[in-house]
């Protein structure tokens, strides 16, 4: 008996004076909504988050963001596009501290999600942000950034002069940035080559399919193809990769992916991919995780990271001289000293 | 040979005399489908590393445990319970109206057009003149294919299905150009005003009483009227229904209108009632849960209100399940899949021998 009771308040003492409780646990899952907690949740947009793209990038973020601070992460995958508010509530009512919505369809629902749930941090995964809410932040990208970087390498690896481009709809502010960058890349390119170089990209029409269309983006490519195009730029969804996959078929002609490093997500390119215009994702989600965590995000937009992705397989195309010229141009391009050109 | 004929007859006068009582074994088979298909799905649930219960529990406390809850439950039943009485309607008459999606297409963006153009009219005149219209439009759509079919002999589960393929691209060429909302890139049409808004009591939506009671309509119409008398007539028999004097052609056509009609509806009470405007992914899959759904419902307008509820339930509870044990949402549809092939397959109505086994669908071949 006595024996029991000091037990206890041996116990007692140490949990008193936090012997027992480590000073910082990782949250788990049942304390989500406390406030010693820190919870993410991800709603991502009608997809899975393997979907290697978008989704995956952006949930990979949220575990990336979440180890670091201690957290939990959790998503739900959205399988209407009518439940995105519904599927922001679960989270949101659950006491989750950061709920991070993917893609710029659900930008709408973040904004609204925002004004009712004022304690929550949202990201808005490419989603600009219009609104002076703090509590939500738009993550966003210089495409016409990672565009003229494409263009700049293009127009130093083609060897007939002509450069093209297959892409989603014009009217897609990224989609555009993306591609009027990569003109302008290829024009710098050309002049300092001092050659001239053709330059053509093709947006699919708008329509419903103008990011599932891979029909009309290999048709596309092999247009270009037939013309002499030896180096082509997919940029946009299927679409995009459709393009890619019929460079690939044709021996010595070369392709860029977009948005992730289409290397892994592509196989079908990988004999002509020379690298990706890529928007870091899974960066831009953990770095506002942790400044959620941190107490500094301030909402507006924040601007993620953009570069070109590994060259791989292909990296004995790329002489070391334009590798040299290119790790200067992207320095300049980052840090703003040289412009895209891109008016908006 | 003549054995086997003395069997069939049997069984058909059993089926007969079966069918003047209350017909306990033929409604016996949808509840044991979805019982089977869940049994089954939870095996797979298991394998995964979840808890079937955990899931299952969740799944339906958030349908159907709460008011809010089956608000939204009825709020997506609604659709469901259109479209699936539009396949019903066609599989009365011998038809397989697989175009449910496409004519439910045509009224939602026709009816998102109405609530968007006829700003300013009362409440009371303007949803009706937008349901109208969303009818309308599924009408038409379904007519080619009854026209085709009456007239020159083309399948319908061949045109209809192309007709869904054609409806889809028109609606959205035409929502991602001239009736798209001006001042942005999406591909969708201007918020309807809020005169066509259907209005929702407490939590449930009034499109959900439209729907059953359009369903009773049906029934009604299919079981006491001699336009009714004639779908059926057709549906069981063409040739002795030409022989008895019923206008087959034009039985025919006019069963595709009212399914046609229903699916339009089916678009347009969504377009009011849920979603306030036209955008390609809104009513994916609908038209053909009502395949599903009239199956499940064995073809009868009232049996399909249950059928529906089931499924708009699971869909509206998919999402809390992956929440609470991380089950993908997937698994509704695996368990649509499931029952679908339960109730078609032969499985278990054997083990039901007093029911009715007559076929739910004869349109191949007719």
């Amino acid at each position: 008996m006595i024996k029991r009771i000091s037990a206890i308040s041996a116990a007692l003492a140490l949990a008193t004076f936090g012997f027992i409780v480590p000073a910082q646990a990782a949250t788990v899952e049942a304390d989500c909504g406390k406030a010693t907690a820190f919870c993410i949740g991800v709603v991502t947009d009608l997809g899975k988050v393997d979907d290697k793209s978008f989704n995956q990038s952006a949930w990979e973020g949220a575990v990336a963001g979440a180890k670091k601070a201690d957290g939990f992460a959790k998503y739900i995958e959205t399988t209407d596009s009518k439940d995105y508010a519904k599927n922001i509530a679960l989270f949101a009512d659950k006491g989750y501290n950061v709920i991070v919505t993917v893609g710029f369809l659900m930008g709408d629902a973040t904004a609204a999600a925002g004004v009712k749930y004022p304690k929550v941090k949202f990201i808005g995964v490419d989603q600009f942000n219009a609104s002076t809410a703090t509590n939500v932040t738009g993550l966003i990208f210089d495409e016409d950034k990672a565009g003229f970087l494409a263009g700049y390498l293009a127009g130093y690896l083609t060897k007939t002069n002509k450069v093209g481009g297959v892409f989603g709809m014009k009217e897609v502010l990224p989609v555009r940035k993306f591609g009027e960058g990569y003109v302008n890349g290829i024009a710098y390119a050309a002049t300092q080559r001092s050659k001239k170089i053709k330059s053509t990209v093709v947006y699919h029409a708008a329509g419903d399919n103008a990011f599932s269309d891979p029909a009309w983006g290999a048709t596309t490519a092999n247009q270009l193809l037939t013309q002499g195009f030896d180096v082509i730029f997919g940029a946009g969804g299927s679409t995009g990769n459709g393009a890619l996959g019929k460079v690939a078929q044709k021996a010595g002609a070369l392709c860029i992916g977009v948005d992730t490093d289409q290397y892994y997500t592509v196989p079908e390119a990988k004999p002509c991919i020379v690298t990706s215009a890529e928007k870091k994702l899974t960066l831009g989600v953990s770095t506002l995780i942790g400044q959620a965590k941190a107490g500094t995000i301030k909402g507006g937009n924040f601007t993620g990271q953009v570069g070109l992705s590994p060259f791989h397989d292909l990296a004995s195309k790329v002489p070391a001289a334009v590798n040299v010229r290119l790790k200067k141009t992207t320095t300049g391009v980052l840090a703003g000293s040289i412009s895209t050109g891109f008016k908006g | 040979m003549s054995e086997t004929n003395v069997d069939k007859k049997v069984v058909k006068n059993q089926s007969e005399e079966s069918r003047k009582k209350f017909d306990v074994g033929s409604w016996l088979i949808p509840i044991v489908a979805v019982l089977v298909a869940m049994s089954l799905a939870a095996i797979l649930i298991k394998l995964q590393g979840s808890n079937p219960i955990t899931a299952y529990k969740s799944l339906f406390k958030t349908a159907f445990g709460s008011i809010e809850g089956l608000g939204v439950t009825l709020g997506k039943s609604t659709p469901l319970v259109l479209s699936g009485l539009a396949v019903a309607v066609g599989l009365r008459a011998g038809l397989f109206n697989i175009g449910a999606q496409g004519q439910l297409l045509s009224g939602a963006l026709a009816a998102a057009w109405a609530g968007v153009t006829f700003d300013g009219l009362p409440g009371y005149i303007h949803i009706p003149i937008a349901l109208i219209i969303g009818a309308f439009f599924g009408s038409v759509v379904a007519g080619i294919s009854g026209f085709l079919k009456a007239y020159r002999g083309v399948h319908e589960v061949i045109t209809t299905i192309m007709l869904n393929s054609i409806v889809m691209a028109v609606a959205d060429y035409l929502a991602s150009g001239k009736l798209r909302e001006p001042d942005q890139f999406l591909t969708r049409t201007s918020e309807v005003a809020e005169s066509a808004k259907l209005p929702i009591y407490g939590n449930l939506p009034s499109g959900f009483f439209l729907a059953v009671v359009l369903a009773i309509s049906i029934w009604w119409i299919l079981g006491r009227t001699t336009s009714g008398f004639r779908i059926e007539t057709v549906g069981r028999n063409r040739h002795a229904a030409w022989y008895a004097g019923i206008p087959v052609k034009r039985t025919v056509i006019s069963a595709m209108l009212i399914s046609g009609a229903i699916a339009g509806l089916g678009g347009a009470v969504e377009t009011l009632g849920i979603t306030y405007r036209y955008a390609p992914a809104f009513n994916l899959g609908l038209g053909f849960d009502g395949i599903t759904i009239a199956l499940l419902g064995r073809v009868h307008p009232i049996g399909i209100i249950p059928g529906a509820i089931l499924i708009g339930g699971m869909r509206a509870g998919a999402a809390n399940m992956q929440f609470d044990s991380g089950v993908a949402p997937e698994l509704v549809d695996l368990l649509m899949a499931l029952i679908l092939l339960l109730v078609t397959a032969p499985l278990i109505t054997r083990f039901f021998k007093n029911s009715s086994n007559k076929s739910m669908t004869s349109g191949w071949g007719n």
